[in-house]
């Protein structure tokens, strides 16, 4: 028989076809990557590869138990989702760039005709503004370098949506908590790769070591840009735009052909903690202010006879 | 309100998915108000045990607010 190149050599030692149990590390077969504890995994999304299929929406959704939401047609392209919530922690925009502002579109882009998409998710950030925010400690950063909600600790309050600068948490409306991707905790301990990644059929979503995938995604900026795709970036690594405002990077990133914005993506995202000193002092300056100009209007006052 | 009897045979956090006698499934979330906690569906999903369900339906999921759990 012919060696498959591509095929990790532990995978020979599961031919059959129905297991009578978990491969133990199988992120190492399906991914590449061993998991183990106290290094930082992410995810590269690389957006040109795409194809909308939402297989990763669906993987999801069937390993966490999450209930369809937001039934019914949202007229907005093929997206029916809508946007990432309590109950969807992926999710796959769809942005038709061909006719857009009301112009029939004349000419095909290379690679996806025109059409952008991109499967959104929680960025599990370095310096994480949900968890800065949260007073409880139900948000904890993982043994694996990712961002998750104690489900048993949250109470609710939702300080952790406004925190977010990528509008990804949601208090349920149900159950009353913070619900976000979690990067596939129970998953991630039991040495499995993630349920989206593993879904995707074009490795659009491909997840490892956070050093690994941002080699990786320097190379294929490299790549596209010399295939003739030169507005090829990267957006959440260390310098690169979504990693501002004391970010410094995102866990899950992204590779761009487009404005962030078009993404529905901040162009310039910030922790809300960094606002905080300002925000105090310029309160205190204004008292200050008040103060003094008060207190000067009533000694004016009183010196009139 | 309506009431369901099955095995539980996925829990995630406060969700579950409860398979009834006919090997239909259903989706359920705990709803705040109930005893129960995550870690209690664990336990049931381990012991693979039969319970009474009772829940309401809820708005614009494909879903059910589950309000009391029982063992039969």
């Amino acid at each position: 028989m012919d060696t498959i190149v591509h095929m990790h050599p532990r995978a020979a030692e599961y031919p059959q076809s129905d297991l009578d149990r978990v491969i133990p590390d199988e992120s190492e077969l399906t991914a590449g990557v061993r998991i183990e504890p106290g290094k930082s995994y992410g995810f590269f999304t690389d957006t040109t590869v795409c194809i909308g299929c939402k297989a990763c929406e669906v993987a999801c959704k069937e390993w966490n138990t999450l209930p369809a939401d937001n039934l019914g047609l949202t007229g907005q392209s093929f997206d029916n989702t809508g946007a990432l919530s309590a109950n969807t922690w992926r999710h796959v925009s769809f942005v038709e760039k061909s006719g857009a502002e009301g112009v029939r579109g004349t000419a095909q882009q290379p690679f996806q005709s025109g059409w952008l998409m991109m499967s959104d998710v929680c960025k599990h950030c370095h310096h994480a503004p949900c968890m800065e925010a949260c007073p409880t400690g139900a948000l904890f950063k993982t043994e694996f370098d990712t961002v998750v909600v104690q489900q048993d600790i949250c109470n609710g309050c939702g300080y952790c949506v406004p925190a977010c600068p990528f509008g990804v948490v949601e208090v349920s409306t149900l159950d009353g908590k913070a619900h976000k991707c979690t990067l596939c905790y129970d998953r991630l301990k039991g040495g499995l790769e993630p349920a989206c990644a593993k879904s995707c059929p074009t490795d659009s979503i491909q997840f490892g070591e956070l050093s690994d995938l941002q080699e990786r995604a320097a190379l294929r900026v490299e790549e596209l840009h010399a295939r003739g795709v030169p507005s090829a970036y990267l957006y959440g690594t260390p310098g690169a735009p979504g990693a501002t405002g004391g970010m410094s990077h995102l866990n899950a990133f992204f590779l761009l052909i487009d404005r962030p914005e078009v993404y529905n993506l901040p162009s310039a995202p910030s922790r809300p903690s960094r606002r905080v000193a300002p925000s105090l002092f310029s309160g205190l300056a204004a008292v200050a202010g008040l103060t003094l100009a008060a207190a000067l209007l009533f000694s004016d006052a009183e010196r009139r006879p | 309100m309506p009431t369901i009897r099955g095995v539980v045979t996925i829990a995630q956090e406060s969700r579950f998915q409860l398979t009834d006698g006919e090997g239909v499934s259903h989706l359920f979330v705990l709803s705040p108000h109930m005893l129960a906690e995550g870690d209690d569906l664990e336990g049931l999903q381990r012991e693979q045990a039969r319970i009474r369900v009772t829940y309401e339906a809820a708005r614009n999921i494909l879903g059910y607010l589950a309000q009391r759990i029982e063992r039969i």
